[in-house]
């Protein structure tokens, strides 16, 4: 197990340097030149070679990747200029082992860019988790128990139409009426736990959250549904029910242990891509998360942060697999090596 | 429609005479289920007694309602939408009258069942202890401890070596045989009266499927219960079954001590399901051979006779007799409890005089082909 | 992903361009509804809250380079040596009165050297004097090109400073600079106790304009620098100051600053009545529109830099209509005909009177989007006149055109090509063009050009016989319109067509533009800025199509509320109260 583990981390880090390549490539395949965009109005030919200097951007891609890569693993300045440190050493940013690149945008470092979103990203990523969670299983479980009714149909038919419209209508529907017409809520604005409590916080949380979840326990709803339905068909059933073992605990012990193991996998990789982010919930709110800082990043051609970005979300995603695989060998002791 | 006399049915079998009722008794047994497309009929009208300690084996294609029998038996149809009439008489008591809850409790204590394939039997995520356990803990007041314990004894019992080891082992890490012993040993645990064994070595190795039943001869004779196998292999019927049941159609076709059965049989489509196997008391890896045609259609069954359509003796019998009347389930020629259900005026003549022969020539001639399982 | 995010991050890219270049007029027209507000006096106290939707690029004042921030840095924390008063009255609010400066400046004859004394008593937020060196620091930062960028850099081309092969200053900035470099700049700002002199290469008859438009002239302490770093600090001198910092993603919230002195200030600039005003920024303009709309809370007390979407027009009713202004923006729009392709002037002449730019502002959202264009100076600008070469009525004279290019002996259908940049609302509006176009004798392609519009129009080697554009002044002269985006000299090189996206080229212009940049006198700087916009005319170079207007909502406890051309058409912060 130990060994395997490590061969999945050695893999990811391989994945990670491909795709942080790529995206500096990518960056520098489109037809814009970044060094205009923050060179500003009335901008000459020779001021925007410079500005483009000044960025980095002027030497190539693959040299701007391996400092970037180098920054990673040892650490680096901004501006990378020993003239400048001597002469001024007040303008010099650090920005030690573990940098990510300095924003020229935020004119900080991505580190502490990140620093600032993630917990407004993971608090929004775990609220709504468990919501959907909570929601989308037990309904799902509702839905299978009541196969074919009512309840059943009913519960499939919301679903299906929570499913359909895009969060962010439904965000701004909440937005709207809940929060700015009626006045039931204040309009969210996240708080963090030191700022106002895990009450303030919380609260803050609940219409962003709720609305990211109805998304997911939507097609939680479904799925949970369809492998409980699966696995109530199942051979070992009927034993457990031959067995004289009582209806309920047929249910909760051995049919919905089976129905979940695939919906951790899910649980595990949706948690994951969250946690890089909810662009559209947190534009929605203005949720100053690492979805809402993408956007902006996008829209303002910041290309260190975009890097960071990419590899954050990547990291997020390769470290879930692995965790994704592990928890499913502790749930499902048919893969369990060895 | 009507059935087959449920008197002449309930005379049948070895303790019927004694006791007046035996151990198990179901009588005129229907379980319908309504479809969209109408009402199927996967059992209706069966009647069978078997006594404790003696075996039963019920033989047919797939499809004919045999394990539809064993399942209500159980009670596992309950919360389905299967309608179920007659009774189920076991020790006396009619199952089918019980409360789902009173039949729960009854449920692997007094009837239990084993079924084919013990891979997709067992949950792939608890231990096979574990499971075994749990048999146990649903119907003693015992804790964890002494239930491991009682699983162990009883894994070491059906044979598995290092049962305090194996105890702890998943399902899928013990063997095709083991696990079936697993599932026997799960199924002996409360010392049950009647245990149903749904096709128990079909999914086995050749060589296991011996093991296994000398296996549950064994148990048969330590804890004399009374056993339902269920199989379309006739090898088994011979090795296993004091009585043998013939199904088809959800219909007792044939019914009558296994010996009679086996040598006598008075109805085409028991001959079909003899005419694969070439020494009834040889070899038993023989399989059936297809008989000509498909089984019947549950939800439209053929008229009269639901064997008629792939009946070849058919010509044999006076008028349209086959496709308009359901025969009556009448005393076969050789006596005893022998019954069968059959419009030909002497069966047992023409059995003797065209099958036999036939037979013999197949054995002589070309290997018989293996079939699809 | 990867291609997703290219896509965005191009489009965006155009978009921000586009807010740019289009964002940082310095005057604009109040003559529609907004004035009166401002006759009642307010009273002190209250918090405001200011709506930004988009991060704010720069608080720094040798940085910020858009017209609405220009002026809420400068009503709040930014004083200058001269500022522009808070009146909707252009006339009013276009001449520049003092601020730190004890008056508007003294020059010599030739507009090359400025004066300016600094008032006693003007501090910093710390308590210490605002000194020459502070200004003379301030200044310096501009030419650190490579530190502090994206800022405005007309003090680069004019201050007396020696440039270099590269045709940057020789002087680079405080940080590192030659010796030679730093010599030249001590000479070109000289500071004598409180009064600083700056020493230009050609006359500069506006400065003192260009001194209140933007904050590239403010003052700055050296002891607070940290280059780069600096760009979201703010180290006041103004009626306010920030509590904590200024967060790119969520603003500020700025307070009193007890360092302030009112009596150093005039009330025409600022009466800084809210004791708080909070700038928040990320909501979307369709939220902000809906809180303002819903008028509960805070949002009482909220005024926004953020226009109300087209789709919410129709909810400016009743109650909400009192709450909502529509004034016309510093900026024009335009479309050049390319003087590469379309060298005929009959021809450029049929292009402009056959241009329907009614239906184009019909098709746009019509009055309340946009108001008629006569010249591509905004009327708000100081010297403005209708272009007498436009003498077309505004849906176009089809007849005409036709006779003209009739006229000009070429072939019709005259095929043509016309470029924008995509959008839904543009595809209507071109194709109102298109029509009369067509019907006057060309025969019109569209070109409709996604995320790399600007590229495209950049390249000399564009193809498109008409291409539109978007511009509003730096400051109230038009010298920061006709001369940066058709004097050919600076704009047209080997690989870019600057901002003359038309490859404009007239030595007549030129002459004009060079007779207004040696003026002596701002008057005769006018003069000639009018005469080079009718040599436009009379070559056709451009057609004005519109100038857009702004709608505003703010809330029902805001008074003293106005937009004025001070304040580039956004809400001016100086004289705005809150009721109780």
């Amino acid at each position: 197990m130990f060994a395997y583990v490590i061969r999945r981390l050695f893999v990811g880090v391989i994945m990670l340097l491909v795709m942080s390549l790529v995206t500096f490539l990518l960056f520098f395949a489109g037809p814009l030149d970044p060094a205009r965009f923050a060179c500003g109005k009335n901008c000459s030919e020779a001021q925007q070679a410079q500005t483009s200097k000044a960025l980095g951007f002027d030497k190539s891609p693959v040299v701007q990747w391996s400092d970037f890569v180098k920054g990673v693993v040892t650490g680096r300045q901004f501006p990378d200029d020993p003239a400048l440190r001597k002469a001024a050493p007040k303008l010099v940013t650090d920005c030690p082992t573990g940098c990510l690149g300095y924003s020229v945008v935020s004119t900080s470092t991505v580190n502490k860019e990140f620093k600032e979103a993630i917990p407004v990203s993971v608090s929004i990523a775990i609220f709504a988790f468990i919501m959907w969670i909570i929601g989308g299983v037990l309904f799902g479980v509702i839905a299978a128990l009541f196969k074919g009714r009512l309840l059943d149909r009913g519960i499939v038919g919301i679903a299906l139409v929570f499913f359909a419209f895009p969060t962010f209508f439904i965000g701004q529907l909440f937005l709207q009426f809940v929060a700015i017409k009626w006045r039931v809520f204040e309009v969210p604005d996240y708080m963090s736990i030191a700022e106002g409590g895990i009450g303030a916080w919380a609260y803050n949380l609940l219409l962003p959250a709720f609305t990211l979840a109805l998304f997911y326990m939507a097609g939680y709803v479904r799925m949970t549904r369809a492998f409980v339905l699966e696995s109530m068909g199942e051979d070992y059933l009927r034993t457990a029910r031959a067995k004289g073992v009582r209806q309920s605990r047929v249910l909760f012990k051995h049919a919905l242990r089976a129905a979940l193991t695939p919906l951790v996998t899910m649980a595990g990789l949706d948690f994951a891509s969250l946690l890089g982010g909810a662009i559209i919930t947190e534009t929605v709110f203005n949720f100053n998360g690492l979805g809402k800082l993408a956007v902006v990043a996008v829209n303002t051609y910041d290309l260190p942060t975009l890097v960071g970005l990419v590899i954050l979300l990547a990291t997020f995603v390769i470290l879930a697999n692995i965790v994704v695989d592990i928890l499913y060998a502790v749930i499902d002791p048919r893969v369990r090596v060895g | 429609m009507s059935s087959s006399t449920p008197t002449l049915a309930q005379g049948v079998g070895t303790g019927a005479g004694a006791s007046g009722t035996p151990f198990l008794s179901v009588r005129d047994l229907k379980v319908h289920f309504p479809t969209p497309d109408g009402v199927v009929k996967a059992t209706d009208g069966l009647s069978f007694g078997l006594e404790r300690g003696r075996t039963l084996g019920i033989v047919g294609e797939s499809g004919s309602g045999k394990s539809v029998s064993s399942s209500t038996i159980l009670g596992l149809h309950r919360g389905s939408r299967a309608m179920v009439s007659g009774e189920i008489l076991l020790d006396g008591t009619d199952l089918l009258s019980l409360s789902d809850e009173e039949m729960r409790l009854r449920r692997g204590r007094e009837v239990s069942m084993i079924f084919q394939d013990p891979l997709s039997a067992m949950h792939p995520y608890y231990t096979v202890g574990n499971q075994i356990a749990e048999a146990y803990r649903v119907h003693n007041d015992v804790n964890r401890k002494q239930a491991r314990a009682r699983a162990i004894e009883m894994l070491d019992r059906v044979g598995i070596p290092q049962p305090d080891r194996r105890v702890d082992d998943y399902p899928h890490q013990y063997s095709g045989g083991m696990r079936q012993r697993a599932m026997i040993a799960m199924g002996l645990i409360n010392d049950p009266g009647l245990l149903i064994a749904d096709e128990p070595t079909t999914a086995l190795d050749v060589t296991v499927q011996a093991q296994i039943l000398d296996l549950l001869q064994d148990l048969q004779k330590e804890f004399n219960s009374a056993i339902v196998i269920i199989t379309h292999d006739l090898g088994v019927v011979a090795e296993m079954a004091d009585e043998v049941l013939v199904m088809y159609a959800g219909r007792c076709v044939e019914y009558g001590p296994t010996k009679q059965i086996l040598t006598n049989p008075e109805m085409p489509y028991t001959w079909g399901l003899l005419s694969s196997v070439p020494d009834v008391t040889g070899d038993t890896d023989a399989r059936l051979v297809p008989i000509p045609g498909n089984p019947p259609s549950l939800l439209n069954p053929p008229t009269g006779c639901a064997f008629h359509p792939r009946c070849t003796y058919r010509d044999k019998v006076p008028g349209s007799l086959c496709t308009t009347d359901l025969p009556e389930l009448t005393p076969a020629k050789s006596g005893g409890f022998h019954v069968r259900r059959c419009h030909l005026p002497d069966p047992a003549a023409v059995y003797a005089e065209e099958v036999v022969p036939e037979m013999q020539a197949d054995m002589t001639g070309e290997p018989i082909e293996e079939t699809e399982k | 992903m990867a291609s997703i995010a290219k896509r965005a991050l191009a489009a965006a890219a155009v978009a921000s361009m586009a807010a740019t270049l289009a964002a940082c007029g310095g005057g604009g027209s109040g003559d529609n509804s907004s004035a009166g507000d401002a006759a009642k006096s307010g009273s002190k106290g209250g918090t405001l809250y200011y709506y930004i939707n988009k991060p704010v690029e720069h608080v720094d004042p040798q940085r910020v380079y858009v017209g609405r921030d220009i002026s809420n840095l400068n009503r709040t924390v930014y004083r200058g040596l001269v500022s522009f008063p808070a009146d909707t009255d252009p006339d009013v609010a276009n001449k520049p009165v003092a601020d730190l400066a004890t008056d508007t400046g003294t020059k010599n004859a030739d507009a090359t050297q400025w004066k300016f004394t600094i008032k006693d008593g003007v501090k910093w937020q710390d308590g210490k004097q605002i000194t020459c060196a502070d200004f003379k620091y301030g200044a310096s930062r501009a030419f650190a090109t490579d530190v502090i960028t994206g800022g405005p850099n007309y003090i680069l081309s004019y201050l007396d400073v020696p440039e270099g092969s590269d045709g940057l200053p020789s002087y680079t900035g405080p940080y590192k600079s030659s010796a030679a470099g730093k010599a030249a700049f001590d000479k070109a700002i000289t500071c004598s106790g409180n009064t600083i002199t700056y020493n230009f290469k050609k006359p500069w008859p506006d400065f003192p304009l260009a001194v209140a438009a933007l904050h590239m002239m403010d003052p700055y302490r050296q002891d607070k620098d940290q280059g780069d770093r600096s760009n979201y600090q703010i180290f006041s001198n103004g009626p306010y100051k920030l509590q904590g910092a200024w967060s790119k993603n969520k603003g500020a919230t700025m307070v009193r600053n007890d360092q302030y002195d009112p009596s150093t200030d005039s009330t025409e600039i600022r009466k800084a009545l809210p004791d708080e005003i909070v700038f928040d920024i990320g909501k979307s303009q369709e939220t902000i529109a809906d809180q303002l709309i819903a008028d509960g809370g805070n949002d009482k007390f909220a005024v926004t830099g953020e226009r109300v979407p087209s789709a919410y027009f129709a909810r400016l009713t009743g109650a909400v209509a009192d709450r909502a202004v529509n004034v016309q923006s510093p900026f024009v729009d335009y479309v050049l005909p390319n003087f590469k392709k379309m060298t005929n002037p009959k021809v450029r002449e049929a292009l402009a009177m056959a241009a329907n730019t009614k239906g184009w502002i019909d098709a746009g959202g019509g009055s309340r989007a946009y108001a008629e264009a006569k010249s591509i100076v905004n009327p708000s600008v100081t010297g403005y006149q209708a272009n007498p070469a436009f003498t077309a009525p505004a849906s176009g004279d089809p007849a005409a055109a036709k006779k003209l290019l009739q006229e000009a002996g070429v072939t019709t259908p005259y095929p043509i090509t016309f470029t924008y940049p995509k959008t839904d609302t543009a595809d209507k509006q071109a194709a109102a063009l298109q029509a009369t176009w067509d019907k006057a004798g060309f025969k019109v392609s569209l070109d409709p050009q996604g995320d790399t519009y600007y590229d495209v129009i950049q390249k000399p080697s564009n193809g498109a016989d008409v291409i539109w554009g978007g511009w509003g002044a730096d400051w109230p002269s038009a010298i920061t319109v006709t001369p940066p985006l058709f004097d050919s000299r600076p704009n047209l090189t080997k690989n870019s067509t600057g901002q003359d996206y038309g490859n404009y080229k007239s030595d007549t212009f030129n002459k004009i533009v060079d007779q207004a940049q040696s003026a002596a006198d701002l008057g005769d700087q006018t003069k000639a800025l009018q005469a080079a916009d009718e040599q436009l005319g009379k070559d056709f170079a451009y057609i004005p199509l519109e100038s857009q207007k702004f709608n505003f909502l703010r809330g029902s406890k805001v008074s003293g509320y106005n937009n004025t051309p001070a304040s580039a058409m956004y809400p001016d912060l100086g004289p705005i109260s809150l009721e109780k």
